[in-house]
């Protein structure tokens, strides 16, 4: 690597995070001064904050282009979660709030060690067992690491770059939205359906309430097993029938067209009861007199849910989108596992079942850190896509 | 309260001395733990009987066995342990992480344990006596390095009602037997859905290329040297693809979809249905197949793995799992492991083995033993596996390959299968991706244990 890079890194790091805090903060000469100065610290910290750890390695002369690329996306990101803080910082230093509230609201601590020591317990455990090993993941994703042999090699980033080109990976990708998309949709439109139906004050409704959200209670694997049975393309159950009736097999489980959908299929009988149970709650939630008004002014039946049942359920929904986005995502892994195992021809290989296919099957550590690295930033960015963009919609009543 | 609370801290007191002062009386024995790659009562319950057995005949030894539910799970946690420096005194694995085991360094050769003895604490250790194909596989460098338990052959049940049926005395021994047997089979009235199954599992694909004596992989199948690329990508391999294709697409073939570990159910299920004729399998669940026709009410027959007839039959190489004896034990309790070791597979325990389970006798003297007590004229399906292994000939091809990462490429071979039998992509286009996958493993490993 040429000498001149780490110097090269920090000087446009400072310029860039220097540049931005001021242009941030131009109302007035002395602010911008500040800015520009706390800018090219914290500049040219973010500009190291990626590579410092890296060594610059993706700037040696044997590295791909690609390599290069990616080592100019992490300085631009390290400066940028730089360059936010300090504007944060700055703004409350500036415009004379205080960073911490010390008012005492009521109720709280006369001193505050007095609840760090309460948290303590907690905090011990979040540290070792949850952040520990996310941040150690990070180290892992930059390394050759097999599960059995004891020695590793430094890769660099190519455990990242490595999945740009890859039509396996990609085609993870595309599985995993499109089975989520499935999974959320037709979960959420089938539960609040048989809500609206198990809501309506019928003889015991109690009881059969019950049996509708018995479901939720199975996991994932024996959902796996169930369908395993139901679906088998020799001797299935639904085959059984469908073929009596038919004259034909669905090839359920040996064919890439249906395969998803048997998964699919599986997914939404598991979550069905958790998502009836909240629809349910709250469908009992929405005011009557709202309905009730709204049916004197000559609404119809579908006009009354349209207009203003659903709308009254939208926190309901949108929290069932985030909640049932995240079990599409990580917990489907069990009923892919005893189901489809990913197969055939990758069809059910989601994004999650490929991780466990890299790190356990291939005992590739790295490369299953760096891949749980992208899905992990893959699903905090889509959920903050959907609050920016759903949680308009939501209506939390007058 | 009082009195309740001084009368447990007397108790109390009592169990601590008596812990004090019982192995001052008792010479404490010295433990041997074992941890073995089955958790079902026919396989674990039969050690851990056997271990029982063995305490008593040894009362300076107590051997304790622990099961773990398959192969992935105790290489990891065998992993883990030599990390935290916690590993048993025997291990379980499976023989294709023979050549991670070899690299580790967490194991000694049995033979370099034994220097030159041929009994321990008066049990006879003779590794003269195993069965040739197994013994091939676990020598390295011309040492035998660890202890075989559990060995078995690829073998092919066939359900003799649609044998019968279609005119066929014996079930057909070469692929294009096999492919005149399912043209009679399946012309049949009750034809059955399919003519024939097989687990999409690494170990065939193996098999079928040591039949037709071709090497895995290069510097002898990695046995002269360290495999540094893969061989079966010429036409031995393609032979394999090209045949399973073209029975696929004849429809003789049964497709489940499932690969590796969870393709031998499918088996299971579709051959027990009588929904296939034949099926091609491990030779591990004979006693299961043979069950299986006697209590739905049809007969089973075990023959050969079917061969390509182009090149003919150079012999076929085992499969199952081998104890390892860990390295830096103590020498008290290397000793101990060691008697454990021979004792464990003598004669007769090699012998019982056979019996419970189907995996092949391992010693010339079992298969002698049980001969006189005329078990294989009871069990004539029991043979097989064991014939087709004594009748090999033992090359480098059917000694089986020594790959590091073996296990990461029987994924890739049951991936390519499953491109091969599901996509319009040609036999050599999918074959040319997985030899590239498949030395791209190889590389990465190789970096790792120059």
């Amino acid at each position: 690597m040429d000498p001149i890079i780490p110097i090269l890194v920090v000087a446009l790091s400072a310029l860039a995070g220097a540049g931005l805090l001021a242009l941030i903060f131009r109302q007035s000469a002395r602010t911008m001064t500040v800015a520009a100065l706390t800018g090219a610290m914290a500049g040219a910290a973010g500009g190291l904050l990626f590579m410092l750890p890296l060594n610059f390695c993706t700037f040696e002369a044997e590295r791909s282009s690609l390599d290069f690329s990616f080592g100019i996306v992490l300085i631009v990101l390290g400066v940028l979660i730089a360059v936010l803080l300090v504007r944060w910082l700055l703004s409350a230093l500036f415009s004379g709030r205080q960073l911490f509230s010390s008012e005492h609201t009521p109720g709280a601590f006369k001193h505050g060690w007095l609840a760090y020591f309460f948290l303590a317990p907690t905090i011990v455990i979040l540290l070792l067992f949850l952040y520990y090993p996310a941040i150690d993941t990070f180290g892992l994703s930059t390394q050759l690491v097999k599960l059995g042999i004891p020695r590793t090699a430094f890769v660099c980033v190519s455990n990242f770059t490595s999945l740009v080109g890859d039509p396996k990976y990609l085609q993870a990708v595309g599985v995993t939205i499109l089975m989520s998309v499935a999974i959320v949709v037709f979960s959420l439109g089938i539960a609040l359906t048989i809500a609206m139906v198990a809501y309506l004050p019928v003889k015991g409704a109690r009881i059969y309430r019950t049996f509708l959200i018995w479901p939720y209670a199975i996991s994932p694997v024996v959902a796996g097993i169930i369908f395993l049975l139901i679906f088998n393309p020799l001797a299935g159950i639904f085959n059984h029938f469908y073929q009596a009736v038919f004259g034909v097999a669905i090839p359920w489980l040996n064919n890439p067209a249906y395969a998803p959908w048997a998964v699919i299929i599986a997914s939404v009988w598991k979550s069905l009861g958790f998502n009836i149970l909240f629809y349910i709650a709250g469908l009992q939630n929405v005011p009557g007199d709202l309905v009730e008004a709204a049916a004197i002014d000559g609404a119809n039946a579908w006009k009354r849910f349209w207009s203003v049942v659903f709308p009254m359920l939208s926190p309901i929904t949108f929290f069932l989108i985030i909640t049932n986005t995240t079990y599409a995502v990580f917990e489907t892994f069990g009923t892919i596992d005893t189901l489809t195992s990913g197969g055939p021809l990758g069809s059910t290989t989601t994004l999650m079942y490929r991780i466990y296919d890299v790190g356990f099957t291939n005992r590739d550590l790295g490369k299953a850190a760096a891949q749980s690295i992208v899905l992990f930033i893959l699903v905090i960015g889509f959920t903050l896509l959907q609050f920016r963009t759903t949680a308009k919609r939501v209506t939390y009543g007058a | 309260m009082k009195g309740r609370f001084s009368l447990l801290m007397v108790v109390l007191a009592l169990m601590l001395a008596l812990t004090a002062v019982v192995p001052a009386f008792a010479q404490d024995p010295i433990e041997i733990p074992v941890w073995i790659a089955f958790t079902d009562d026919s396989r674990l319950g039969w050690a851990q009987d056997k271990a029982a057995e063995f305490n008593a005949a040894f009362p300076q030894y107590n051997v304790t066995i622990t099961g773990y539910p398959n192969y992935e799970e105790i290489f990891t946690s065998t992993a883990l342990a030599a990390e935290q420096g916690s590993l048993p005194a025997i291990v379980q694995w499976n023989e294709v992480s023979t050549q991670i085991a070899r690299d580790s360094g967490y194991y000694k050769a049995i033979e370099e344990a034994l220097g030159g003895r041929t009994e321990v604490n008066g049990v006879p250790f003779n590794l003269d006596d195993i069965v040739a194909s197994v013994a091939a596989y676990y020598t390295l460098d011309g040492q035998f390095s660890s202890m075989p338990w559990n060995a078995s052959s690829s073998i092919m049940f066939s359900n003799m009602t649609y044998l019968d049926a279609a005119g066929l005395d014996t079930p057909p021994a070469t692929w294009a037997d096999m492919d005149a047997a399912c043209a009679a089979i399946m012309a049949l009235d009750n034809a059955p859905q399919y003519c024939w199954t097989w687990p999409n599992h690494g170990w065939f694909f193996e098999q079928w290329l040591a039949q037709q004596d071709g090497l895995y992989a290069n510097n002898g199948n990695g046995r002269d040297d360290r495999a540094t690329e893969v061989e079966f990508g010429g036409d031995a391999g393609l032979a394999i693809f090209n045949f399973l294709e073209d029975q696929y697409n004849k429809g003789y073939l049964y497709y489940s979809g499932a690969r590796d570990g969870d393709s031998w159910a499918t088996v299971d299920q579709a051959f027990g249905a009588q929904e296939v004729a034949m099926a091609i399998y491990s030779s591990s669940d004979t006693t299961y197949y043979t069950n299986m026709g006697v209590d739905n009410g049809f007969e089973v027959v075990a023959s050969f793995m079917p061969y390509n007839q182009e090149v003919g039959w150079t012999g076929n190489l085992i499969g199952g799992a081998s104890l390892w004896l860990v390295n830096g034990l103590p020498v008290e309790e290397e000793d101990g492991a060691l008697t454990f070791l021979a004792w464990f597979t003598n004669t007769e325990n090699a012998a019982d083995w056979h019996k419970r389970t189907g995996y092949i006798p391992l010693r010339n003297s079992s298969v002698e033993l049980l001969t006189s007590e005329g078990w294989f004229e009871e069990n004539p399906n029991q043979t097989v596996a064991f014939d087709q292994l004594n009748t090999s000939t033992v090359t480098p091809a059917t000694a089986g390959a020594l790959v590091g990462p073996i296990n990461a490429i029987r994924g890739q071979i049951t991936a390519a299968i499953d491109t091969l039998l599901l996509s319009d992509t040609a036999s050599a286009d999918v074959m040319a991706g997985l030899v590239a996958e498949a030395n791209a493993q190889i590389e990465e490993y190789n970096l790792l244990n120059q």
